[in-house]
């Protein structure tokens, strides 16, 4: 039984240091590599515990095809690597690990203090041998008791996918209008795409215009500054 | 402990969900936040598959299967409006898109 | 330890060591075979018959130079060829090679898993396998290689679902998940009137057996789907800049998955191990070997669809006709068992 004990807290650990990866890994590539990697141990965490048709699913699902999506979409909109966006505010960031911790603490008294009271049902490794294996006692369960949640999630499904088609439909004719950025930033650092060749002479009027009226900061690298300067300001000028 | 209690996957599920949370409130990328909130419904369905090993149940399972479907559809849809949204406001910032009028 | 965990060990090990010395010669095969269809001799030079061929390759492969691009993102780069071809022989691990023969007096199992969810198990692992291919594309700082990977992993995403529905209508007639299930129900006979037939699921399955022939062939990127990594359309497709051992392990991967999704195919639609005289793994070789001279075949015949083709015929053409496969094969099941 020991043996089962070190392979969970094996892949928790796993599970939850590729989770606290994903929420702070710069690129969001990366990010999504370590929640697949946190998908695998947990699927692998439900096949320990008995649940094997739900870890194969999870796969397919969830990793296969989700993620995959969310793939798909990072790489379609994925933008070069600007400071604004490693500009998270400072209050933003404590207030949220503070309250994590609160909760963990809160949710590890809650866990250690009390215990759930249940009725043990008829489903153990005999009751899953008589009904002739795993996937068998699911059928029976689902397709019993669940049908009608087994129609709506189908009516959802479908929901989806017509929604999805919807909003894929390309625009008649709207030029996108884009986003002004508080910051007008021209990185001297190639993104990854672009050649060698040296920059040319940066004309200083030309780029005064282009910055406008906003704050023209030169930075070489993306953690220069981590700060949006006169972003208050703007907000401000912007509400009145 | 010499065997598998429900305190492990308890603590394991409630790890991952707040995790998720700090990252939907930490993190600026609209993607980032979207997987950290699949991270969240993972969470509970660890707790959900836990509860139905625990006390020999089936429903547990059963559940976790439909919030499975039912994350996908969600996820279908989210991608969706927010590829329509990056389309129109070329961002992802999420901190950019905070009017409903432009 | 558990002397049936040990066998299983023992028994991964060895089939890990033939697919992987299989896969080798599979480049061998199609050269020759490619070669004998477009009427020339293929490789003759190193060793007899051009035998060495494939280890020849494979020096020259891994003796290259390295190149890994300037602005490419280098742990993704590194990774998603391990990927690819970690993930290819994994599925092998369900495979039945056999039921048990017995060695020094222990029962050994001739398979490394026989696990209720087998089937499941071996499409999550074939979708799995698009990260390799979309990470490939999107690691290698080229605009070109990354579309080509989105367009891969497009088509293989669309394909494994009309792989895994064709295989639902085998799933109805079995009522079982486990691939040793399957073939022992394989083993029955069936009888047609004056016929006896073996059970095998190609002739009571047979709209779903072409369905899966075609998704198997689109899912490995292979002729006449591999539009995404042709050599004339985006050059190498996702695995454009990668070059010497590196390229390899996508290129073996490719061939990996062939030859495990024949045995796969071979397991569920033509028996497994069953055959006329004597059940053994040589029949399972040999329906194997069918199905990857019909992938070679392919190839050299059949010439290549656009990518919308190929998308259209995916969602428009197969997955209706796997709906309508699923649907009749769930009636004539009821109609069979009394309950309509």
């Amino acid at each position: 039984m020991a043996a089962e004990v070190l392979v969970f807290n094996l892949l928790s650990a796993v599970a939850i240091v590729a989770a606290a990866a994903m929420i702070t890994m710069r690129n969001p590539i990366h990010s999504a590599i370590a929640l697949v990697v946190t998908f695998v141990n947990v699927a692998a965490i439900f096949v320990m515990l008995r649940a094997e048709f739900l870890a194969a699913v999870q796969i397919i699902v969830y990793t296969g095809a989700v993620l995959v999506l969310i793939l798909f979409v990072l790489m379609l909109v994925n933008q070069d690597d600007l400071p604004e966006f490693h500009g998270a505010k400072p209050l933003q960031q404590v207030f949220g690990f503070g309250l994590g911790i609160v909760l963990l603490i809160e949710i590890g008294a809650a866990i250690l203090t009390r215990t759930v009271v249940a009725e043990p049902g008829p489903w153990d490794e005999q009751g899953i041998a008589q009904a002739g294996g795993h996937i068998q006692s699911i059928g029976q369960v689902l397709y019993s008791g669940y049908v009608l949640p087994i129609q709506a999630t189908a009516f959802v499904l479908l929901l989806a996918t017509i929604g999805a088609l919807f909003l894929g439909r390309p625009d008649e004719d709207e030029e996108p209008t884009p986003t002004r950025r508080p910051v007008a930033t021209i990185s001297l650092a190639h993104t990854r795409g672009a050649d060698d060749a040296p920059l040319p002479q940066l004309q200083a009027a030309n780029v005064k215009h282009e910055a406008g009226d906003r704050d023209l900061i030169m930075a070489r690298d993306a953690d220069e500054f981590t700060s949006i300067p006169g972003e208050d300001d703007e907000q401000k000028e912007r509400s009145e | 402990m010499s065997e598998l209690m429900p305190e492990h996957f308890m603590f394991l599920s409630a790890a991952l969900f707040i995790i998720g949370m700090v990252g939907v409130l930490t993190r600026n990328n609209v993607l980032v936040i979207f997987m950290c909130v699949e991270l969240m419904l993972t969470a509970v369905n660890i707790s959900f598959v836990g509860f139905a090993w625990e006390f020999n149940q089936l429903t547990g399972q059963i559940f976790a299967l439909f919030v499975i479907a039912i994350a996908a559809a969600e996820a279908v849809i989210g991608l969706g409006i927010i590829m329509a949204l990056t389309r129109q406001r070329d961002t992802v910032d999420i901190n950019q898109v905070r009017e409903l009028r432009q | 330890m558990d002397a049936n965990l040990l066998s299983s060990y023992i028994f991964a090990v060895v089939v890990l060591n033939v697919l992987l010395g299989l896969m080798a010669y599979m480049t061998y095969f199609e050269r020759k075979v490619m070669a004998a269809m477009q009427d020339r001799v293929g490789p003759n030079r190193t060793g007899p018959v051009g035998l060495l061929q494939p280890i020849a390759d494979g020096i020259k492969l891994l003796t290259k130079e390295d190149i890994i691009p300037k602005h490419a993102d280098r742990r993704i780069f590194l990774l998603a060829p391990l990927l690819s071809f970690v993930l290819a022989p994994v599925a092998a691990a369900v495979i039945p090679f056999g039921d048990s023969i017995n060695v020094f007096g222990h029962e050994v199992n001739l398979y490394v898993a026989d696990i209720n969810v087998a089937a499941l198990y071996f499409l999550a692992i074939g979708s799995m396998g698009v990260y390799g291919i979309i990470l490939g594309g999107y690691a290698s700082a080229n605009r070109y290689s990354l579309l080509g990977g989105l367009r891969s992993a497009a088509q293989v995403i669309s394909y494994e679902i009309i792989l895994g529905l064709s295989l639902i209508g085998v799933f109805i007639l079995s009522g079982s998940l486990s691939l040793v299930e399957i073939v022992s129900q394989q083993s029955e006979t069936l009888n047609l009137g004056p016929l006896q037939l073996p059970n095998w699921f190609i002739l009571s399955q047979p709209l779903a057996f072409v369905i899966f022939l075609i998704a198997a062939v689109a899912e490995t990127n292979r002729a006449p789907f591999d539009l995404p990594e042709a050599e004339t359309e985006l050059i190498g497709g996702f695995h454009t800049e990668y070059s010497g051992f590196r390229f390899s392990f996508f290129f073996l991967a490719e061939y990996i998955s062939m030859i495990i999704i024949s045995l796969f195919a071979a397991t569920i639609f033509l028996g497994g191990t069953d055959g006329p005289i004597r059940d053994g793994v040589w029949w399972l070789a040999i329906k194997a070997a069918i199905f990857l001279f019909f992938y070679i075949w392919l190839r050299t015949t059949v010439p290549r669809f656009r990518y919308d083709q190929l998308m259209g015929l995916a969602w428009k053409v197969l997955l209706p006709l796997v709906l309508i496969n699923i649907l009749l094969t769930g009636f004539i099941r009821l109609w069979g068992l009394g309950m309509l």
